[in-house]
């Protein structure tokens, strides 16, 4: 079983680097840096402006360390057929489990050290806190995270006593009262507190350990951990295990008749369809069109706003590429009696669409907020219209060629 | 001479699974392909409609091959996969309509055939379904709806009978003899020997990957005369002696 989970690791970490290349590529880095810059270029200003003894600051302070307590679940790198291989040994699953609480504690661990480090400029300040109280605050998170994955953990097997398994009791309701304990009365009396509540769930080990493994709960939670780290990665490239809902969206089915029914608009009609329906790419284009509306009707300036139109555009249009070979696993696309001449014009044709209509939005909203300033007005409008003529005509057909090439 | 392939070597890699697969089917006729698992039946569909290459050897449908002219070959087949291949994101409805696009089928006529259809698998109140969602038999119906909205002259069957109910297995085996008496040829792999006994004018044996022999069930039972009356019998003394050799 030790065997097992080092393999089982193995893999799971060799399939994280390598989506780990995707996400890494030179523009998200580039965008990445420039948004940390500017992030800490702010929060440090804003911290010029606070002085000890705001009212919200400790209403901050809980908030941050509970949402960064969400953050790592228990990874129990399960597949679906363990359910049926792994039966027979299912009594050595209590080892193999362990194993997985240990690595997901030590990665749990590392994050909330990381969200603490954030924060310690926040604390010092509002809260006048000394270095041990801050180091008390870092133990009392890092409890609250292994007793957070200790009830995980117990939700694996088939308890009698379902609160060792509640979740939202140990995500929730513990975190929030030891957190409030810790802000508003005492740091170490938060401390002790967190330390009570892990030693009595890691005692209580004890008495569900060698009961029976609840496979159930314990694949579908493993596949939900998954789904949610591949919907990350698929904002960045396509990911072939993740198969998005589809929704009917009938209020649609109005524009998708405008395309004539022609032999050489088979892929259109697919593209279309597909975009349309698919709640992974649907979202994705949704999302993105509502972050970048928020931020431009909070924007004013002169280039400033055009610059983040065309980089919300670009990510829009860039997220769409994986999506031309979407049906390159269907058999029949390949048994129709079609050509592939028209399959990327097909694509540029919705991709037009699609970000033609975000580029509308964007430009409305600029123009709307910019009204008083003819450069940004007329700017945006000639700059949307370079922006897509170059990336659907241009960057996509070659992008396109280069990743037929290495499939 | 509808489907004619000659000396085939193929597979999936650099290693051949066929080894010099040479057999034919004429203008309506009903040809099985019989095998175990792994003797090459879906290796040699997946050629004869396209999606391998061969190493060599030749495959002519009409006497043209996939390299004289590429839209002109696929424009005669209609394939039912064993495993129903269906778009998650398209509803029955729009299947069909995909169908009639992609094999430039005129509109009118093509949905007063698959109305007929419908109506026949008792899929006519799905029209709006996805069928994605339907059951393993569900949706080998959609597949065998969409197979015959089409003109085809040679229906590739991938082994139809399992998860089909026996009401459907019946109306397919009516539909194909239709299709027979106007011309189109069909090749149609299966385990269920008794009815392929019953509805097939010719078998092709495939074993590990080569022909081991073909003919009517008359020609075979004259061939093996010590093993036995039905298909099923020869079959499997077939099998076994080439797995002893």
């Amino acid at each position: 079983m030790t065997n097992l989970f080092k393999k089982r690791l193995g893999a799971h970490l060799t399939e994280l680097l390598k989506y780990l290349r995707f996400v890494f590529n030179d523009y998200f880095v580039l965008a990445l840096v420039f948004m940390i810059g500017g992030l800490g270029y702010y929060y440090s200003n804003a911290l010029k402006q606070l002085k000890t003894g705001l009212w919200w600051a400790p209403l901050v302070i809980i908030a941050v360390y509970l949402m960064g307590l969400q953050c790592g679940r228990l990874a129990t790198m399960l597949q679906d057929p363990d359910y049926v291989f792994l039966l027979p040994r299912e009594a050595e699953m209590i080892g193999y489990l362990r194993r997985a609480f240990n690595y997901s504690a030590l990665l749990a661990c590392l994050i909330q050290l990381l969200i603490w480090v954030v924060l310690m400029p926040f604390v010092q300040v509002t809260a006048g806190a000394s270095v041990p109280e801050l180091f008390g605050l870092l133990a009392t998170i890092l409890f609250l995270k292994v007793t957070w994955l200790n009830a995980d953990f117990a939700r694996k097997y088939h308890l009698n006593h379902q609160w060792l398994g509640n979740r939202l009791l140990f995500r929730l309701v513990v975190p929030v009262i030891v957190l409030a304990l810790g802000v508003y009365v005492n740091v170490y009396v938060g401390a002790g507190l967190a330390a009570v509540v892990m030693i009595i769930g890691l005692v209580s080990r004890r008495s569900w350990a060698s009961r029976s493994l609840d496979w159930q709960t314990a694949i579908a939670d493993e596949n939900s951990r998954m789904h949610s780290i591949y919907q990350f990665f698929n904002l960045f490239t396509d990911v072939p295990s993740l198969n998005g809902a589809i929704k009917r969206r009938r209020y649609f089915d109005g524009l998708l008749r405008l395309i004539r029914l022609l032999p050489k608009n088979t892929y259109l009609y697919l593209y279309a369809h597909g975009i349309v329906r698919d709640s992974e790419m649907s979202g994705l284009f949704m999302r993105l069109t509502v972050i970048g509306t928020l931020f431009l009707i909070f924007i004013k300036g002169e280039a400033l706003p055009i610059i983040l139109c065309l980089l919300f555009i670009y990510l829009i249009g860039f997220q769409m590429i994986p999506f031309y070979f979407h049906y390159e696993d269907n058999a029949f696309v390949h048994i129709y009696p079609i050509t592939t001449d028209h399959q990327l014009q097909n694509f540029q044709r919705v991709l037009l669409t699609m970000m033609s209509i975000v580029a509308l939005i964007f430009a409305i909203v600029v123009i709307i907020v910019n009204i008083t300033n003819p450069v940004t007005v007329i700017g945006v409008v000639v700059c949307e219209a370079v922006e897509i003529g170059y990336f659907v005509y241009m960057y996509v057909p070659r992008r396109i060629r280069k990743s037929e090439f290495s499939r | 001479m509808a489907l004619q392939v000659s000396n085939l070597v193929g597979g999936y890699s650099q290693v051949p699974v066929l080894k010099d697969v040479s057999f034919d089917v004429k203008d309506g006729e009903l040809v099985g392909l019989i095998g175990l698992n792994g003797a090459g039946k879906s290796t040699t569909i997946n050629h004869i409609i396209g999606l391998l290459t061969p190493f060599k050897g030749s495959i002519k449908i009409n006497d043209v091959t996939i390299n004289d002219d590429v839209q002109q070959y696929k424009k005669q087949i209609a394939y039912i996969p064993e495993q129903p291949i269906v778009y998650k994101e398209l509803t029955l409805k729009e299947h069909l309509e995909l169908t009639m696009l992609a094999y430039d089928l005129d509109q009118k006529t093509a949905w007063q055939r698959a109305d007929k259809l419908l109506k026949l698998f008792r899929l006519d109140n799905k029209l709006d379904w996805f069928p994605d969602n339907f059951s393993k038999g569900m949706r080998q119906k959609v597949m065998i709806v969409c197979a015959f909205l089409t003109d085809a002259k040679l229906f590739i069957i991938d082994e139809p009978f399992l998860g089909l109910d026996p009401l459907a297995v019946n109306d397919l085996l009516n539909l194909i003899s239709e299709r027979k008496k106007a011309g189109a040829s069909i090749l149609m792999s299966t385990h269920v020997l008794d009815t392929a006994q019953r509805y097939c004018d010719r078998f092709v044996l495939l074993h590990d990957g080569q022909v081991r022999t073909e003919g009517t069930i008359e020609e075979l039972r004259q061939l093996f005369p010590d093993a036995g009356e039905s298909l099923n019998d020869i079959y499997l003394t077939l099998a076994r002696e080439g797995d002893a050799s």
